[in-house]
């Protein structure tokens, strides 16, 4: 094989080695590669069709509807209005999709930084070897993978309702609140919990970057009696942070799109509102409501996209800090 | 290696040519489904309502009845809670899909007809296929906005205050027709007193509630497009609100909150709550206590304000089969054995026949019956106005606003205030 290896190596494994071959064996003709070069092309793009029309006709068709629908008065039934800037000044100027955005706010700055310390923590310990290292692994990384779902969310309710384990626990402590998901102020709470339980996901890729640190650091730090506190600022911390810097990114993105479990333990259906009070209302649960409750499709495209806008705006920021803080190695970059 | 390619290249075509064709079978013979007329002219139609399981296992029952009727109509089912009904429903009749029938109610008949969603069925009464005859109390009109027949009732309900009957009783406190809100009011302070239970689950957010006193006092929550009071009146209502959920009267939100969808009445949290009288056979069933009805306090000691309520069947105007739709409505609004297997599912039978087929053995239904009988023979029904579109929103922010006020996260003032903008945003729309 590796003698007739051509510009398309991946296709080499499709044709069998004992079939006879045509023409001469070192190279084809130019003329029948640049054929083969198209046909291959043509069979990329084949492969490819599904995804590709599933993007066009799924991702990028309804991104563009839902662009030009936030400049109009759209209910579902009678043909768009177009508005020009009207969702958006009334956006602003609503009261409830303030309190929305605040909420959502306090979710991803006090939930996202939660989250990583503790995975980062928990990697520091599962990165030493020991015995049942693989067992613990899993065990933590296993609320990531069921966290999202719609049951967990019951059960979560369950667990913060008046009376129950965590409402009794904290009574045997002489702190009654009487239940977190009745609590204007402290549903949202029971929610960051909720995401800081499933921290096995930055975990587990936090583990892979404590790998790649070498050992031969290490060594020469303690030879030059570098304490163990010394050692995670100087060398650990900077010689992870692109995964740390990979961690927040994704996990700053990921908190400001939390919906189904604000939904569910907000008990969201029913009356329009999200949690006692609105507590658990955070952004895209006030979009949903605008859009499917009140039927205002054009306002709620409007906020959408201001939610595209404000992620695309933190990420930027991200990107922008990392030059003073994320360390590649040399050459890596 | 050239040939193996091509022949890969064939083959990858010819499946893909086959995918594609089997997606567009599959896409043809979706449609003739929801065209729903096969070749030996069986017709389908869709039948959608809102309800639990129990009510869907009636449902069932009845439409086996009625497909063995008209042998030569399937109907198919689906069913949601609610809330999840509206939104699917919805999403559905603004692509053009909506089910052909479908369980239906006065806040909703105004807003699907501007949306041009519902059929007028009066044509279908004209040709025959669809009785209005033989309905109690005027119901037949229930469904008419406009001059149009937007829906048919299947069964009539009203506001009324149900209670839980040994908590009442254990305070001593009997309620009876023509009883003020002073007397109300000093019902639940003695509730609260001898039975340390609150004495209402939250009165101040139920907006059919404030709509029988607005009534009692002349007004109207809705008139024909917009809202029939002043902010001085909900600031009266919401004022007193909150002094009765600061001193206990009404039950801790908190607690309410947490809850639902379970009722406030049979978790033991409240003595009592207004909501509609066909809820008492859920509560029945929700609850360990004993569950009964109990009148609607008066300003005057006469006049409750309160009208029969009702839900109906009505049909989208994008059906094919309007002809079915209307026997299907015709069947189950007077087909007597359908009325033994609904019971009191749906309200009390609208039609006499109906009513006349079911007579309830258990004491719940029975004083369900007693309750309506009771509330026409007293000549307190007052007739009903069909919402106005958006009216189906306005209840929703006020049941929250008033949540909101009760949790303490909104002022008087600024509740009502909140109301009142989004009221004028969603009746506009």
């Amino acid at each position: 094989m590796g003698t007739t290896v051509t510009h398309a190596p991946a296709m080499e494994g499709l044709a069998k080695d004992s079939e006879p071959r045509h023409g001469p064996v070192n190279s084809p003709r130019p003329a029948a590669l640049k054929r083969r070069g198209r046909r291959e092309t043509l069979a990329g793009y084949l492969f490819m069709s599904p995804w590709i029309a599933g993007f066009l006709l799924l991702t990028a068709g309804p991104m563009i509807a839902s662009l030009y629908f936030a400049f109009t008065d759209y209910n579902l039934f009678d043909t768009p209005k177009w508005i020009g800037l009207d969702n958006f000044s009334e956006m602003f100027g609503d009261p409830r999709w303030r309190h929305s955005v605040k909420v959502t706010m306090w979710y991803v700055v006090v939930g996202t930084p939660l989250k990583l310390l503790l995975a980062l923590g928990v990697a520091l310990l599962l990165a030493q070897k020991r015995r049942g290292q693989a067992f613990y692994r899993a065990a933590f990384y296993a609320p990531s993978l069921i966290g999202a779902s719609v049951s967990v969310a019951i059960v979560w309710k369950a667990i913060f309702a008046d009376d129950a384990i965590v409402d009794r626990t904290q009574k045997v402590f002489g702190i009654d609140v009487g239940g977190w998901t009745g609590d204007p102020e402290m549903i949202i709470y029971s929610l960051v919990a909720l995401t800081v339980w499933q921290f096995g996901a930055p975990m587990v890729i936090f583990l892979a970057g404590l790998k790649q640190v070498p050992r031969e650091l290490y060594e020469a730090a303690e030879v030059d009696g570098a304490g163990p506190m010394r050692r995670f600022w100087n060398i650990t911390l900077p010689m992870i942070s692109p995964v740390l810097f990979f961690n927040v990114l994704l996990e700053t993105i990921h908190s400001f799109q939390i919906f189904s479990s604000a939904y569910i333990v907000g008990g969201g259906a029913g009356s329009n509102a999200c949690g006692p009070a609105d507590g658990s209302m955070v952004y895209t649960c006030y979009l949903y409501v605008q859009g499917f409750e009140n039927s205002r499709m054009g306002l709620a495209s409007a906020m959408a996209w201001m939610l595209l806008v404000a992620v695309a705006l933190v990420t930027a920021v991200l990107f922008w800090s990392q030059k003073r803080w994320v360390h590649y190695e040399e050459g890596a970059r | 290696m050239g040939t193996s390619r091509n022949v890969e290249r064939r083959t990858i075509l010819k499946a893909a040519g086959a995918t594609a064709a089997t997606l567009g079978l599959a896409a043809t013979t979706g449609c003739g489904g929801d065209g729903g007329t096969s070749s030996d002219g069986t017709v389908t139609i869709r039948y959608a309502w809102w309800g639990a399981e129990d009510r869907a296992q009636r449902i069932n029952k009845t439409i086996a009845l009625f497909e063995k009727k008209y042998p030569k109509i399937k109907v198919k089912t689906d069913f949601q809670p609610y809330p999840d009904f509206w939104k699917k429903f919805n999403t559905q009749a603004s692509g053009g899909n909506p089910p052909d029938v479908f369980q239906n109610a006065i806040g909703f008949l105004r807003k699907y007809d501007a949306k041009n969603v519902l059929l007028d069925l009066s044509e279908q009464v004209k040709a025959g296929n669809l009785s209005m005859d033989g309905f109690r109390a005027g119901l037949e009109k229930f469904g008419e906005v406009d001059g149009k027949l937007l829906g048919v009732p299947v069964g009539s309900n009203s506001m009324s205050l149900v209670i839980d009957k040994p908590v009442y009783t254990r305070a001593g406190v009997k309620p009876e027709q023509g009883w003020t809100w002073d007397d109300f009011d000093a019902a639940m302070k003695k509730i609260r007193d001898k039975t340390g239970r609150a004495g209402d689950s939250g009165m101040y957010g139920v907006m059919y509630l404030y709509d029988l006193y607005l009534r009692q006092n002349g007004k109207a929550f809705f008139t024909e497009d917009g809202l029939g009071f002043t902010e001085a009146d909900l600031t009266d209502w919401w004022t007193k609100a909150k002094k009765g959920v600061q001193d206990g009267v009404y039950a801790d939100p908190k607690k309410v909150a947490q809850i639902k969808p379970k009722s406030a009445v049979t978790a033991e949290l409240a003595g009592g709550e207004f909501t509609w009288d066909n809820f008492s056979v859920r509560y029945s069933a929700e609850g360990k206590s004993e569950y009964s009805l109990a009148p609607i306090p008066t300003t005057d000691g006469k006049k409750t304000g309160q009208y029969l309520g009702s839900l109906m069947l009505s049909a989208s105007k994008r059906t094919q089969h309007p002809k079915e739709v209307a026997q299907f409505i015709d069947f189950m609004v007077h087909d007597p054995e359908v009325a033994k297997i609904m019971g009191y599912d749906r309200g009390v039978p609208a039609t006499q026949a109906q009513f006349d087929a079911f007579k309830p053995t258990d004491e719940v239904n029975k004083s369900i019956a007693a309750y309506e009988t009771s509330l026409v023979d007293a000549g307190v029904l007052e007739p009903i106005t069909p919402h106005p579109n958006g009216a189906d929103i306005c209840e929703a922010a006020f049941l929250r606003i008033a949540e909101e006020l009760a949790l303490g996260t909104r002022s008087v003032d600024d509740a009502v205030k909140q109301f009142f903008t989004e009221s004028k945003t969603a009746l506009v729309g």
